[in-house]
């Protein structure tokens, strides 16, 4: 019965040894689907590529797609399974400072580690630029304390507070994204792609 | 790789697929240990670890290294998203020199500089560490993991990411198209 | 066909079966009812009165009363410092971090033994520890701590410590009026269990 390690079947030490094969894993589909680059990125602000929106949502559904099937064989138990809190303004403030860090650096600390693996000196200067940052946060913090800290809300899903069941919640999600999918692929169409 | 006459593309999984994996990767990540992909806390882990090395007692003067000690005991380093990123390095090399794209260089538009891309690049990477803290997570942890386990957060801050480089697209135009 | 058409073409039916289908909300049981049968055995979970009294007396701070008996019964009587979960309401969400957890010892109570038993028995095969039972119920602490038989001049030394003892705790304990002797040195009936940090199943944390 899943989850492996907080279910003590598997020790901290193999808990590590797999997070290091599945880094390998998550580097290797970023880096395979093309996340390494950074033009490829912020094509997804300009409609001329779009494979941020289609691997974001298919990874982001096919996985919800095996919890909720897995709960449903009793191979997962969900409770034991990290749901990320929700702070509401450090949420909303850090996702727009991050938004602005995005379409600048065109890159994410995941992706930007790809692009530093295979060469790219802008990746490799946008990870020093993560941790310049993460110093600026970790030295300024008592400024921003009580923003980070405030409203939080728990842990809710967005189906709970939908009052929609997961499942149903699940269905109305796929269906959005396909639809963002065949928008995405009319974007591409219509706005030039040159080589790169 | 595959040439053509008028342009040259690289060949890269195709989306779909890419997406069927990733989400396969992230399942697996969930199965075995309990929690989703991230990125960003290696870095805050690596931080805490060089700031505790400097200055032994900054858990009593930073409140930063305080709040980071309260939900991280033991060694900072010891942790699951730093053995993650170290697999991410080799993983994305290896795809890279399997595809043939391993090149040092620096990816620009060919409208700008690379001294200019260079100086966004730092510019973005400072934002996004910075943002990163504040929301709890990147793109990786937060958005991609945090949907997947429905987290409203998590939803919340991809809205707030996404909305934001959209809304700002225009202005930096210059760099990318 | 156009990948596209092929991804929708799986995660649609796929979709509608998971909307579809009720959320699979069991409870799993983290012990086999042969070994929950093993340890109810060995009768280790339960908790002598006399340990009990003493712990309220001393105002152990580690101590939990739950009363496992219904509303009214435990608004008539009952026992200092307890809480009432009624044994038809001992698995909803609300009570799961009182009885899941590491810090406090939890002592189930009723009358008699029974429905404490029970409590015990289900929250440990959910695999929760730290719970336990208070040997005799009600009935038998009312008996011997307050309203303790004096012994005959006969019997050993211990057993009039221990009549010294529940006589004054149940003084303390029914709101009398003489000086309560902490019972600590007198090797009272059984040693206090500690409170096992559980092999509690934590969520992983992660995010960051």
């Amino acid at each position: 019965m899943g989850p492996l390690a907080p279910n003590e079947l598997i020790s901290e030490n193999s808990n590590f040894l797999f997070a290091f094969l599945i880094g390998i894993a998550f580097g290797f589909v970023l880096e395979s689907s093309g996340f390494s680059s950074s033009r490829k990125l912020a094509g997804m602000f300009y409609g001329y590529d779009t494979v941020v929106l289609k691997v974001f949502f298919t990874g982001a559904i096919t996985c919800m797609l095996g919890l909720l099937f897995m709960s449903l064989f009793g191979w997962i138990d969900l409770d034991l399974i990290y749901v990320n809190p929700t702070y509401l303004t450090s949420a909303i403030v850090g996702g727009v400072v991050m938004g602005a860090g995005f379409i600048m650096g065109g890159f994410c600390p995941g992706t930007s580690f790809c692009g530093a693996a295979i060469g790219k000196i802008d990746g490799m200067v946008f990870v020093a630029g993560l941790f310049l940052g993460v110093y600026v946060f970790a030295f300024t913090y008592s400024w921003w304390e009580k923003l980070y800290m405030a409203n939080y809300l728990g842990e809710p899903k967005i189906s709970a507070s939908l009052g929609l069941s997961d499942g149903l919640f699940g269905l109305i999600l796929i269906l959005v994204a396909l639809a963002m999918f065949r928008v995405a692929e009319w974007a591409e169409k219509k706005f030039p792609r040159e080589a790169y | 790789m595959s040439t053509s006459k008028e342009i040259k593309q690289t060949k890269y999984l195709n989306p779909y697929l890419g997406g069927v994996l990733l989400g396969l990767v992230l399942l697996s990540a969930n199965f075995i240990a309990g929690r989703g992909l991230g990125a960003s806390g290696a870095i805050k882990s690596v931080v805490a670890t060089t700031i505790k090395t400097v200055d032994k007692n900054a858990v009593k003067t930073m409140p930063f290294m305080a709040e980071y000690a309260q939900s991280h005991v033991g060694n900072p380093m010891k942790s699951w998203l730093v053995f993650e990123m170290l697999g991410v390095l080799v993983g994305g090399f290896i795809s890279g020199a399997l595809a043939g794209r391993l090149k040092l260089k620096v990816e620009h538009s060919p409208k700008i500089t690379s001294r200019r891309r260079l100086i966004f690049a730092l510019a973005g990477g400072v934002l996004f560490g910075f943002g990163s803290q504040l929301g709890r997570g990147c793109t990786s942890g937060a958005a991609l993991s945090g949907m997947a386990v429905l987290s409203l957060g998590g939803f919340i801050t991809m809205m707030a990411i996404f909305g934001t480089a959209f809304a700002l697209a225009y202005f930096f135009r210059k760099n990318w198209i | 066909m156009k990948p596209l058409k092929l991804l929708a073409m799986f995660v649609i039916p796929m979709g509608l079966i998971i909307a579809a289908v009720p959320q699979n909300k069991t409870n799993p049981y983290k012990l086999t009812a042969e070994e929950v049968l093993n340890e109810a055995n060995t009768r280790n979970q339960f908790v002598t009165a006399d340990v009990v009294a003493d712990m309220i007396v001393n105002k152990d701070p580690s101590l939990r009363l739950i009363d496992v008996r219904s509303q009214d019964e435990f608004e008539k009587f009952s026992l200092t410092g307890a809480i009432n979960i009624p044994s038809a309401n001992l698995l909803s969400k609300e009570y799961s971090d009182i009885l899941n957890q590491d810090t406090k010892m939890n002592v189930f109570y009723s009358n008699g033994t029974l429905a404490a038993n029970e409590a015990w028995m289900i929250t440990r095969q959910l695999g929760y520890t730290n719970n336990y039972v208070l040997e005799g119920g009600l009935n038998y602490w009312f008996d011997a701590i307050l309203n303790p038989q004096k012994p005959a001049s006969v019997n050993s030394d211990e057993e009039f410590a221990k009549y010294d003892f529940r006589k004054s705790a149940g003084l303390a304990l029914g709101g009398g009026g003489l000086a309560v002797q902490p019972a600590s040195d007198q090797g009272s009936a059984s040693a206090k269990p500690a409170v096992k940090p559980a092999a509690k199943k934590k969520k992983a944390s992660g995010g960051c």
